[in-house]
């Protein structure tokens, strides 16, 4: 007892250190990525809330059904604590990407899939929550929450999948999710198939040349309707063999990226990207942001952990008044 | 076969929040036998006799429905448990017949216009089957409770205040169904009237 | 002892009835108890015409040539006003079990699977009834141009699908609550995006007059969503209809 005392003092400690760590290396170690500037320095803390809080819906949901099966008072202290700690971090994700979006994009909601789908989400928790207090019954709580947590998670897979249909622009960099792009590109050549089509942009390339140790693209880009036409100028890094400047589409939010070029037979690889892909192939900012991942992962076991034992306690305390009104 | 019927406690507790209303009932009845549960208002009859029908779940402890060699939990043996009790509602916006139509057939019952009559007789509401239930008064409400319970005939009939809102012919009637359950089946009665603790071959007082 | 014991008595005490029978039987009584009180009927129907009269008198007719969103905006105050007057009848079948305390003599004869499949049946029938009306008024009072009518019906019928088997099983959750018709709204819409979502751009293409093409992926995605808490109902439903 006294060691396993010793050890959870020692784990904390640890997680404080580690958090402080992170905090620092979020201002000092990761470079300002081209295009967002120091707003960028916010995934490290808006991603890992967001991945932190579909781990505890699952938790929940996992903890309800085991409710559920085996009628145990600790497995729904366990779903509700998963629950109200995974509501924090769904606020402080929400948040988080709110402000970011409204730093670099000028909005603080674009109703993009993952924004809808954790505004859901953050409904299904408040639901969760008032379906408890309005049940007066102990075991009737229980058991009626947790089965409302388990019919929510059914239909979360069918959200995530619609979501995507749902806006015509997403803020994540997440290239499925742009409407129309396969994810692949396209190769254009400047004596073969000049124009192609990336989501429902179409591209006409002019010309491709190098320039000092870049290569640049000359694209003229046609948005739906031609109401904006514009050329762009895309360059690529020969040394490293990795896009450079990604000018940003006329009137979207989307960056026009060269991926690989072949200026022998003037061909260029093309791409539509969200903005924030290729935020993590800096080796300084990738482990910074996985070392978050870590310590918002442990902040999470531990406040759960100390909700999940502060209910349990709540429970026992119940039972021996129960047996203090008993006669002896 | 109908000797092979038992219905056992072990250990029920029932609990409302903190309050502990009663601790570790145990008894074991078979075919034949009655009980009678006596006991002020608030000393948990109803509670027993509900957790003996699957209608709340206790605190600790089981109860057990055995026939033949097979055992259930009371909500498992739906179509061995019968029950009259004041808190029993049946559709009001129907009529008496429709309600008993409808309870045979979701028992899955073969039912006909004729056998449900007959019932209805039986229970002292002949010719009054096409009523509905909210012109009925309190004591025809009463007997058509017994009707509902004894449906299905069931081997464990279970009566809260069996006599309750009953004149003298419904006491009869109450007289009539405990003597014949007695025949083939288990009776449990809660009741707080002294009088009625003649039903039984064991009396089980709660405090 | 008399003829009954022969026809009526069960000889075997823990026989079930057979589901669909019993399903049926349930779904029967409901719709002859809603024919004679017409709770739910009065507030449902009542509920949806006041909702496109106050949609019509406040914005009059909607013409295409003012402006090009209109189907997409039709398309979502149809199911708005289908969505509101749902939350306000589809809670009354297991609402006015347990007000009326009949939930008990119920309990204690049919099976759990069978309540729920006739609760939904009959809560099917309802909203058929709702929606069909909801969409007839909304059509006429509002001069809506229906390009493709069979498929609208057909997203109509797939999205009342969805709709009650959503909702059926909040039904049964939030009748045992203290707060019920707050709480069932309150429950339901999260569970109801994404069928919301699918339904209102299905109806849009079928407003516009789209080809079946446009109406084949919406109905696959509901046909999936019903199927899916139809199932997950039935898994859950015996621990919510526990007493």
């Amino acid at each position: 007892m006294g060691a396993g005392l010793r050890l959870a003092q020692t784990a904390k400690l640890l997680l404080g250190v580690w958090m402080a760590g992170i905090v620092v290396a979020m201002f000092l170690v990761i470079p300002p990525y081209v295009g967002l500037g120091d707003a960028g320095r916010i995934i490290v803390m808006h991603v890992p809330t967001a991945w932190v809080t579909t781990v505890a819906f699952a938790l929940s949901a996992f903890y309800s059904a085991r409710y559920l099966w085996k009628r145990r008072a600790a497995d729904d202290s366990g779903a509700v604590a998963a629950a109200e700690v995974g509501f924090l971090f769904c606020a402080l994700a929400t948040i988080t990407g709110a402000l970011f979006a409204n730093i670099v994009w000028g909005t603080f909601w674009n109703w993009d899939p993952r924004e809808t789908s954790i505004l859901v989400l953050l409904l299904i928790y408040a639901a969760y929550f008032a379906l408890r207090s309005a049940l007066d019954d102990v075991e009737r709580r229980r058991r009626l929450s947790a089965a409302y947590n388990l019919f929510a998670a059914v239909t979360m897979p069918f959200l995530l999948f619609v979501a995507p249909r749902l806006a015509d622009s997403t803020l994540h960099p997440n290239c499925a999710f742009i409407q129309g792009s396969t994810c692949d590109g396209v190769w254009l050549e400047t004596k073969g198939v000049r124009i192609g089509q990336l989501g429902d942009v179409v591209l006409a390339l002019q010309g491709l040349e190098q320039r000092g140790d870049v290569a640049v693209a000359y694209v003229e880009v046609r948005t739906p309707g031609l109401q904006n036409v514009a050329l762009l100028e895309p360059t690529f890094e020969l040394a490293s063999g990795k896009p450079a400047d990604r000018p940003e589409f006329p009137g979207q939010q989307f960056l026009l990226a060269v991926e690989a070029v072949d200026l022998a037979n003037g061909r260029a690889l093309l791409n539509i990207e969200a903005p924030g892909t290729g935020l993590l192939s800096n080796s300084r900012t990738f482990w910074t942001f996985m070392a978050a991942n870590l310590g918002f992962l442990g902040l999470f076991i531990w406040l759960y952990r100390l909700r999940a034992d502060v209910l349990v306690l709540q429970e026992r305390l119940a039972r021996r008044e129960v047996v203090h009104e008993l006669p002896a | 076969m109908t000797n092979t019927i038992r219905l056992e406690l072990n250990d029920v507790a029932v609990e409302y929040g903190a309050r502990r209303v009663l601790a570790g009932v145990t008894f074991d009845l078979r075919a034949g036998e009655t009980l009678v549960v006596a006991g002020a208002n608030g000393s948990g009859k109803s509670s027993l006799l509900r957790v003996i029908c699957g209608l709340q779940r206790p605190a600790r402890g089981t109860v057990t429905i055995r026939i033949g060699s097979a055992t259930y939990g009371p909500s498992e043996a739906l179509q061995a448990l019968g029950w009259v009790a004041p808190d029993l509602q049946l559709y009001r916006e129907l009529t008496a017949i429709e309600n008993l139509a409808f309870f045979a057939v979701v028992r899955g019952l073969r039912h006909r216009q004729e056998d449900l009559e007959a019932l209805l007789d039986e229970v002292g509401l002949g010719g009054r089957g096409g009523d509905l239930l909210a012109a009925y008064s309190s004591g025809m409400a009463q007997r058509l409770r017994y009707a509902y319970a004894l449906l299905h005939n069931p081997p464990v009939l279970v009566l809260d205040e069996p006599t309750v809102t009953f004149d003298e012919r419904g006491v009869a009637l109450v007289e009539r169904v405990i003597a014949r359950q007695r025949e083939h089946g288990i009776t449990v009665i809660a009741t707080n009237d002294p009088r009625e603790e003649r039903f039984g071959d064991y009396v089980l007082r709660l405090g | 002892m008399t003829a009954r014991d022969t026809e009526l008595s069960s000889r075997d005490p823990v026989r079930e009835a057979p589901l669909l029978a019993a399903a049926w039987a349930v779904f029967r009584k409901d719709v002859r108890s809603e024919l004679r009180t017409r709770y739910a009927l009065n507030a449902v129907i009542l509920f949806a015409a006041s909702t496109v009269v106050a949609l019509s008198l406040g914005m009059g007719p909607l013409t295409a040539s003012r402006n090009a969103d209109l189907p997409i905006i039709q398309a979502g105050l149809l199911w708005i006003a289908i969505l509101f007057a749902a939350f306000t009848g589809l809670a009354r079948a297991f609402v006015q079990e347990e007000e009326a305390r009949n939930a008990a003599a119920l309990r204690l004869a049919a099976r759990p699977a069978a309540v729920f499949l006739g609760k939904l049946l009959f809560n099917l029938a309802l909203l058929l009834l709702l929606v069909a009306l909801t969409t007839v008024l909304f059509v006429i009072m509002l001069r809506v141009q229906v390009g493709n009518p069979m498929m609208l019906a057909a997203i109509l019928l797939a999205g009342s699908l969805g709709l009650v088997a959503a909702t059926t099983l909040i039904a049964a959750i939030i009748a045992r609550a203290s707060v019920k018709g707050a709480l069932f709204a309150v429950l339901s819409f999260p569970l109801l995006a994404p069928l919301l979502v699918v339904a209102i751009q299905g109806s849009a293409a079928a407003l516009l007059g789209r080809g079946w093409e446009y109406g084949v992926g919406p109905l696959q995605v509901l046909a999936g969503y019903t199927i899916a808490l139809v199932v997950a109902s039935l898994f859950l439903f015996n621990s919510v209809w526990e007493p």
